[in-house]
């Protein structure tokens, strides 16, 4: 059978391709804007993934990001707002330390406060200069009623994204006073589908991502096989392999996408079942989606690269066992390496805390 | 039409900078410190707009021109929630016109319909106007355009939830499904509106559910939609309870085939095994699996051979008695610490 695609692994081509996203965008990026913090984290939890972090100044880079963490101001009347923000765009001069300064519209954004607190992770950094009181207050006033979380507190939409943030926030701050528990499974479970995959919110359309993400924040609260029973949990493998055509896609009937080879792929893993998984097909297509002038990854063969696409298809990749590549862990979505120091942490603050009492 | 930006200065109009209704005002630039990363270059047209957008959240101004201002803002970035929060804490406070502001936001979707700021923006404006009226026509022209936007299902299931919009919503569906059956949102609108109306329980509506898949699936067989709606349906009942449903499948699996058909079919064994396991069943089981896996799934072979195993170990003859699972508590502690 003749090979006309080219199915190898440009390494080098990602690493610049995540470095030049690292520096200056054009203004076509400018939707990015408030989301600048998340881009960066798929930029370094790339560069980890390709065991690449040494091109960057993590020095620097752990500055900036410290300078989005809205601290609490003198009086810490602004506790509720707390957390990190996407990115300057309000206007507020630059300080990586506190105390707050008091601004009509000045609050943290879940995903931020999520990459924020994974990036600096990556970086090696102790979090010591993290407000986790804060960080907490601001996140539990994100939560709604029916379990699911705001992403800011002036309010916005509401679904399973945010409620993947807010795990992976008192994942790694090792504290669930930030959310009610119950409530987001309450919220979990109601948003499975009849077709047994997990939409964004109840009575809608279940979807890779949505699964991954309520899949992922029941492992990291460590209520998984708690929350859901045998049967449950393998209807759930069931919709979830199914999604492979070659690469996967994200609904049943829909086009594949390389960003759904860790949507879906890692949901698997974390149902032990990406074992069964057709690797060549799904690696064949991922490479398809590789762009091998500019480096980085698309969601189709011949389309624009981007950093997402770029750091997913990565995980897809690694999830595969690609030389080369870092394991990532399929819950939190940080290399296993990342992961270690996080325990190492938090072990650390368990012991400080023991020693104090 | 909505009004061109104020200041093109391709166009001979001056930047706000330039313009003395502004002149009070100090811009404030962006401060992204010494070494800013994933910093975007923008124009000067661009940095003009924001820096002085940000003077105005500073002071909280609450003033027509700042009401102007955001339009310009959201044109350059829809994506700003910063924006539109502010362009809502306005229209409250200017008490604006809401039916303009529908007129508005109407437009900008159908230029940017996959923003998440501006379908939470119609949502609170509809809400503001309690007024739901034009949302059933407005979501179904969105999906005209592209009729699997999660966007628009997710606003028009909110509608149709909030303000009862029932009576009209499976038409809708049906419509949907005749152009194109494998729409898988629409399957999906179709179970959400039956289970909030007249529910499954009704076996006269069960029965008609489960004719309409069939006469669906030999239309085009290769939906794996419309097995997943039947499955669905069924499947907390018992696969095996529906009269006569294994005959049809067994009928359908010689002209019409499809994995999905065989899953369904061994599904309907697995549940048959469970309150009466026989060896005849749990062998048209295992035949089945092995058809998946060899001839009819084999991107899924693995899995399928893992599932004759999974079946073989809980049905046959070295299967352990029947007991609730054990919990996994130990587990659970090694996960949270």
């Amino acid at each position: 059978e003749e090979e006309f695609e080219q199915i190898d692994f440009l390494k080098d081509r990602h690493v610049r391709f995540f470095q030049r996203s690292l520096q200056v965008l054009p203004e076509r990026y400018s939707s990015l804007e408030t989301t600048r913090l998340t881009i960066v984290f798929f930029a370094l939890s790339g560069l980890d993934v390709l065991d690449a972090l040494h091109v960057i100044d993590k020095d620097n880079m752990i500055e900036w990001i410290y300078s989005l963490q809205v601290l609490p101001t003198e009086d810490e009347s602004n506790m509720q707002r707390c957390g990190f923000r996407g990115s300057s765009h309000i206007g507020l001069p630059y300080s990586s330390k506190g105390p707050g300064m008091a601004h009509p519209y000045d609050s943290g954004h879940i995903a931020m406060t999520y990459t924020g607190l994974a990036s600096l992770l990556l970086l090696g950094d102790d979090l010591s200069r993290v407000n986790k009181r804060a960080c907490l207050t601001g996140l539990k006033a994100l939560q709604l009623e029916d379990g699911s979380f705001y992403a800011v507190p002036e309010g916005s939409e509401n679904d399973m994204r945010f409620i993947y943030c807010a795990a992976c926030i008192c994942y790694m701050l090792d504290d669930w006073s930030g959310m009610d528990i119950h409530k987001a499974i309450e919220y979990i479970r109601r948003s499975m589908s009849y077709d047994n995959g997990i939409g964004q919110g109840a009575g809608l359309e279940s979807h890779g991502g949505s699964t991954f993400c309520a899949v992922a924040s029941l492992r990291l609260m460590g209520r998984l096989e708690e929350t859901l029973s045998e049967r449950e949990l393998d209807r759930i493998r069931r919709w979830c392999i199914m999604r492979q055509q070659t690469g996967f896609h994200g609904r049943p009937n829909k086009p594949v996408d390389t960003c759904y080879s860790f949507w879906v792929g890692a949901t698997l893993e974390l149902l032990d079942v990406f074992q069964y998984t057709n690797y060549e097909k799904n690696r064949n297509y991922i490479l398809s989606t590789q762009d091998r002038l500019v480096g980085g990854f698309a969601k189709w063969p011949d389309s624009h690269p981007d950093p997402l696409h770029a750091y997913f298809g990565l995980c897809g990749l690694s999830l595969l066992g690609e030389p080369e590549l870092m394991k990532v862990h399929p819950a939190l979505n940080v290399t296993q390496r990342a992961f270690q120091h996080l325990q190492q942490l938090q072990q650390a603050w368990r012991d400080n805390v023991s020693s104090c009492t | 039409p909505r009004p061109p930006l104020l200041c093109r200065k391709l166009s001979g109009l001056y930047f706000i900078e330039d313009r003395k209704e502004w002149s009070d005002l100090e811009p404030v630039p962006q401060d992204d410190g010494p070494n800013p990363v994933v910093k975007i270059a923008y124009s000067e047209k661009f940095t003009d707009v924001f820096d002085y957008f940000r003077a105005l959240l500073k002071n909280d101004e609450k003033s027509e021109r700042a009401f102007t201002l955001t339009a310009e803002a959201i044109e350059l970035n829809a994506a700003n929630y910063t924006v539109w929060h502010y362009r809502r804490v306005l229209l409250q406070a200017l008490e604006k016109d809401l039916r303009q502001e529908m007129r508005y936001i109407t437009a900008i979707i159908e230029e940017q319909p996959k923003n998440y700021q501006v379908w939470h923006h119609r949502r609170m404006v509809v809400e503001w106007l309690s007024d739901p009226s034009e949302e059933l026509e407005f979501i179904a022209d969105i999906l005209s355009q592209d009729a699997k936007n999660y966007h628009a299902w997710q606003h028009r299931q909110w509608v149709i939830q909030e303000y009862k919009l029932w009576d009209s919503e499976l038409e809708f569906v049906e419509r949907l499904l005749e152009e194109d059956v494998r729409n898988n949102s629409a399957w999906n609108q179709r179970h959400f509106v039956i289970s909030h109306t007249t529910g499954y329980s009704d076996p006269a509506i069960l029965d008609r559910e489960v004719q309409y898949c069939l006469c669906q699936i030999r239309k085009a067989p290769h939906n794996e939609s419309v097995w997943n709606y039947l499955k669905g349906i069924l499947q907390d009942r018992g696969l095996s309870s529906h009269p006569g449903l294994l005959e049809r499948v067994l009928e359908l699996k010689e002209t019409q085939c499809s994995p999905y058909l065989l899953a369904f079919l061994v599904d309907s064994y697995e549940d048959a095994l469970e309150t009466n396991n026989t060896r005849a069943t749990l062998n048209q089981a295992q035949e089945v699996c092995a058809l998946l896996a060899q001839v009819k799934d084999t991107i899924r072979r693995e899995y399928w051979l893992f599932l004759g195993r999974s079946l073989e170990s809980k049905y046959g003859p070295t299967a352990a008695p029947q007991s609730d699972a054990a919990s996994s508590d130990a587990a659970d502690q090694q996960e949270l610490s």
